[in-house]
Formats: C-alpha cells, structure tokens, sequence
C-alpha cells in the first residue's frame, strides 16, 4: 500500500507539475460553465413566459434542479469523453516511452501495486473534476435561495440529495473512463495511440444506445444497459438502482485488473 | 590462433560447488557465489541475443563486462533485475530465482539502466524520494540515506533542479544514485560512466573501489582503462556468447607471447572481434 501511495503521490505531481491537469480542469469548467449558463438562461426565459400566464401552478413545476442541475450533469459526461483519454494516456504509456518503466519493474514493488497507485490517481483526478463541477449547484443554490435568478421566487431550492447522487454518478462514470484509459495505457508504447483507442472505445459506450431506439426486446435492453449514459441518467435524476452501481464496478474492477495482467505480462515476454 | 574452447566452460567448477551449497533457496552464505548464472539463453524472435551464458559472480567480487556493441551486455543485466524473462537457463541472486522470487532479488540489486530512468518532470529530490519510498527506505532514514546517495554521487547541487534542465553527465550521476539508493547488497551498472566529466570518474572509481568486499558488482563498459581501474574480473562476450570470464592477472597470463605481456585491449580485440 505504501508503495502504491508513492506511485500516486509521484502521478499527481507530474500531473500537477505540469500543465497537463490545469489545462484539462480548466477547458472542462470553461465547457461546463458554457452549458450551465445555457441551462440557466433557459430557466429563466421559461420562468418569466409562465410568469407571463399567470398560471402560478405551473411555476410550481419549474425548479432549478431538474432544469438546470440535471441538463448539466448530463452533458458533463459528454465532457468526460473528451477529457479522459487526454488524462489516462500518459499513465503507463509514457513509463515504456521513457524508460522508466525498466525502473518500476525492477524495484521491489508488485504490478499490483503500479496498477493500484495508478488508478489511485486516476480517481483522485476524477475526484477533482467532479468537486469543481460541484461548484455549478452550489452557485445555484446560493443565488437561487437569495432570489436574484428567479424573478419570482417560484420553484424550490436545490434539492441537495439529487445533486449528490448525480456528482456520485459523474465520479463513477469518470472512473469508469479512466480505467479503460488506464488499460489501454498499459497496451502501447504511445501516448497517441492510447488517448485515440481509449477515445473511441469510450465514444461507442457512449453511442450505443443510439441504436437501442430502433431495436426491440431484448436487444434494445441490451444496448440500454451497456451504454453509459443510461446509468449516469439514473444518477442525475436522483435514483440509482443496484444495477447502475454494479455497471460503473465492473468498469473499475475490470481495467485495473487487466491493467495488473498486462503489466505482469512484461515478466513473461 | 583463437583457442576459446576452455573459456566456453567459465565457471563450470565453481558450478558443481555452489550447486552443493545452495540446493533450495536462501540467502547465500559468505563466500558463496552471489550472482549465478547458467546457460541463460535469450532469443528476440529469430535473433539469438544471448546463448548459454554462464557465470558466476562472488559476494565482494568486482565484475567488468566487455563485449563490442550488441554483444549482449544490457540484455544479460536486463534479465538478472527481472525486467525481462530468460528464453531459457537460469540466474540466481543471492540464491533467489529471478523469475520465481523477483521481489527478494530486487530487494537485493541496484540497478542503473543504460539509459537513467528519470522522470524529466520531477526535482532530483523529488525523484530520489520517489526511488527511496519503492525501495523500502524507512521514512526515519530517509534524509540521510539521500544525503548519502547525493554526496557519492555529486548530486548535492542540483536536488532542486526539475531533471529536465540537467545536463547530460548530471542526468547520468542522479541515474547512479537511485541505483545506491537503499546500499543494496549486489550493483548491475550498465555503462554508469557515459557522459561524466573526468574528475566525477575518478570518484566513480574511488566509489567502485570502495565498494569491493562487501558489495557486489557488475559493470558493463567500454572503456577498458576503467576496468583495470576497478574490476578483479572481467567477462567478454562476444555475439551472445562467453568467450572469457577470469580475473585480470588469469587473462594476461593465458594470452602472454613469448616475449611480453599483451594488454587487456590487445586480448579484447583478440577475443571480442567477430
Ligand atoms: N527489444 C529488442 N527486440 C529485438 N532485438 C533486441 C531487443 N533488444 C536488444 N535486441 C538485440 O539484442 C542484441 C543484444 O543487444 P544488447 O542491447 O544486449 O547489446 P549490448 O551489448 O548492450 O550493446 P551496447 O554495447 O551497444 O550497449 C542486439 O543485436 C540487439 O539488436
Ligand atoms: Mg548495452
């Protein structure tokens, strides 16, 4: 364990050290900030238009967490296609690139232990990410208690509970993502082609249930249950099922698994 | 003119030996061999890198290792840390199997690879934390066994420095001092004095030198002066194969002419040339 934390420790200061982690976390609150003022404007917009019906029953149906938080959390996952592989890539692709990986294999620590100090930080990572998107409800919550967004005081508060499940989701799926990044990394030699495979295998997660529209049965169930964003929904809207927890665990059981046996794999040939 | 035949046998004596005394597993005991190696055969795909190696390195022994580029040098020293497997044969270190028990034989080897595993990115204090922290150092004798890597090595100067910015004889001195990092018991150095400025090799040799007796050594070289500098033994290899393994004084006498004494480069390009 203590060497695992070592390995950790060195990963996040590279990361840290270096632009790499700043620029992703900054092109992420950039993006995200983009589509929460989007999700806002709209609130506001319909906000004012129910105003303008004098309906008040209807205002009662708007609130900031199914219209603003929830659009957001969604749409970040989007974000997380994009920006894990540039994180993952590095991990174990760029130790056989410069030679270094001939010193983690010839100090006395387990692939395991590699493996494990290297999705350690991965999740740290994720953890990151996932605090700084907090911030986007906070906000809400701030100035939505205090009234200035809304022009009536109509809707509720953040409903604090769903927002929690929903960045629960958000780490989930981006740990999901970084142990494909993590397994691929440990593949190849380049970093290139570890952020293009981990890209296009995540992006067809992503996509599947695409399909899952024109389908039927059993396969439509299928293609639902093995796409991603089926199970960060169930997050986002506040109700997870057990099924939802088992899909992102055998994500994060599975690559850091395989990523051990390819670096133990190194022993053999 | 070229008469190697008894040399292909190097060590096979001492094999019988040391086959006594360390049946099993264990720590060696003093004066047993450190390092054994048997008929240790390494093929990348069709190209035979090394074939049926054999040697044996004493506890204290100082061990050079000569052969022409592509001989085989890196790949041996590769296979004795464990970073890779052997095709076929064996190697112990300190009686440890390097591929059944890896973690106990790295306990026991510093290595420094022929290119310096370092993370440009990181300080050389950072980095020679890092290596101390995989190497077990306990946390109380961190600070001074980093202090002692640094010293040995020089490196003092520049420990703040991000590795990136070092130049290359720097890069080489904090490549050697994660290698000494814990006082391992056995040093694997391959090629340690590229790019060092002449007066750090003399400290190099100073510090080679003063390691004799209680450590052991192998380092591979192309620079014969420093192997008569430090080394008590010298193994040649030549395409994958042992065409010597003696110490300095055994070789100078087996290749003596009638009139004079040849040098150790004069038996290097007798032995090592294709
Ligand atoms: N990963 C590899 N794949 C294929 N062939 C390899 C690989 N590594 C080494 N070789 C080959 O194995 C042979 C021995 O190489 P090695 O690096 O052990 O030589 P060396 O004695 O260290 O040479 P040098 O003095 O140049 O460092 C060479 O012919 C080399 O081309
Ligand atoms: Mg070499």
């Amino acid at each position: 364990m203590r060497n695992a934390l070592a390995i950790a420790r060195k990963e996040l200061s590279i990361y840290f050290t270096t632009p790499t982690a700043y620029a992703v976390f900054c092109g992420m609150t950039f993006i995200a900030g983009m589509m929460f003022l989007a999700a806002l404007g709209y609130f506001q917009s319909m906000s004012l238009q129910f105003l303008s019906y004098q309906q008040p029953q209807l205002l009662e149906h708007l609130n900031l967490t199914d219209m603003v938080v929830y659009p957001l959390l969604r749409n970040v996952g989007v974000i997380f296609l994009f920006m894990t592989p540039f994180l993952a890539m590095r991990l174990v692709a760029e130790e056989k690139r410069s030679r270094t990986f001939e010193l983690l294999m010839t100090v006395p620590i387990r692939p395991f232990e590699i493996m494990l100090g290297k999705y350690l930080a991965a999740l740290a990572l994720m953890a990151v990410a996932v605090g700084l998107l907090g911030l986007f409800p906070a906000i809400v919550s701030f100035f939505g208690s205090s009234g200035t967004i809304m022009s009536s005081g109509a809707g509720s508060p953040i409903e604090w509970s769903t927002v929690f499940s929903g960045l629960i989701g958000l780490f989930l799926v981006g740990g999901a993502m970084m142990a494909v990044g993590l397994f691929v990394s440990s593949l190849t030699e380049s970093v290139v082609v570890a952020a293009l495979v981990t890209f296009v295998v995540l992006l067809v997660m992503w996509i599947l249930n695409w399909q899952a529209g024109r389908m039927e049965g059993v396969a439509r169930q299928v293609l639902d249950y093995l796409s991603m964003p089926t199970h960060l929904d169930a997050f986002a809207k506040g109700a997870p099922a057990l099924k939802d927890v088992v899909y992102f665990a055998t994500f994060m059981i599975l690559g850091p698994f395989l990523t051990e046996r390819a670096i133990e794999a190194h022993r053999w040939a | 003119m070229h008469d190697r035949t008894p040399l292909f046998q190097c060590g096979v004596f001492k094999m019988r030996r040391s086959r006594l005394i360390a049946a099993g597993n264990g720590n060696a005991s003093v004066g047993d061999d450190m390092i054994e190696v048997r008929n240790l055969t390494k093929r990348y795909r069709d190209l035979v890198a090394i074939d049926q190696v054999s040697f044996d390195v004493q506890k204290g022994e100082i061990l050079g290792f000569l052969g022409r580029n592509g001989a085989g040098k890196t790949t041996t020293m590769r296979i004795l840390t464990g970073f890779l497997p052997a095709s076929s044969g064996t190697a112990k270190v300190a009686g440890f199997d390097v591929f059944e028990q890896p973690l106990e034989v790295k306990r026991r080897v510093g290595y420094l690879p022929e290119q310096p595993p370092l993370y440009l990115d990181m300080t050389v204090y950072a980095y020679l934390k890092f290596v101390a922290q995989l190497k077990g150092v306990p946390g109380a004798k961190m600070k001074s066994e980093m202090e002692r890597v640094a010293n040995l090595t020089s490196v003092g100067a520049v420990m703040d420095r991000v590795i990136a910015n070092l130049s290359k004889g720097y890069r080489q001195r904090v490549g050697l001092a994660q290698a000494l990092l814990g006082d391992p018991e056995v040093l694997i150095l391959d090629e340690p004095t590229v790019g060092l400025d002449p007066i750090q090799v003399r400290e190099f040799r100073d510090l080679i030198r003063s390691l004799a007796g209680k450590h052991t050594v192998i380092l591979s070289t192309h620079i014969l002066s420093e192997i008569t500098a430090t080394c008590q033994r010298v193994l040649i290899i030549r395409q994958g194969k042992v065409v010597a393994c003696d110490d300095l004084g055994g070789l100078a006498k087996k290749y003596q002419e009638p009139n004079r004494e040849l040098s150790l480069e004069e038996i290097f390009v007798k032995l090592a040339e294709n």
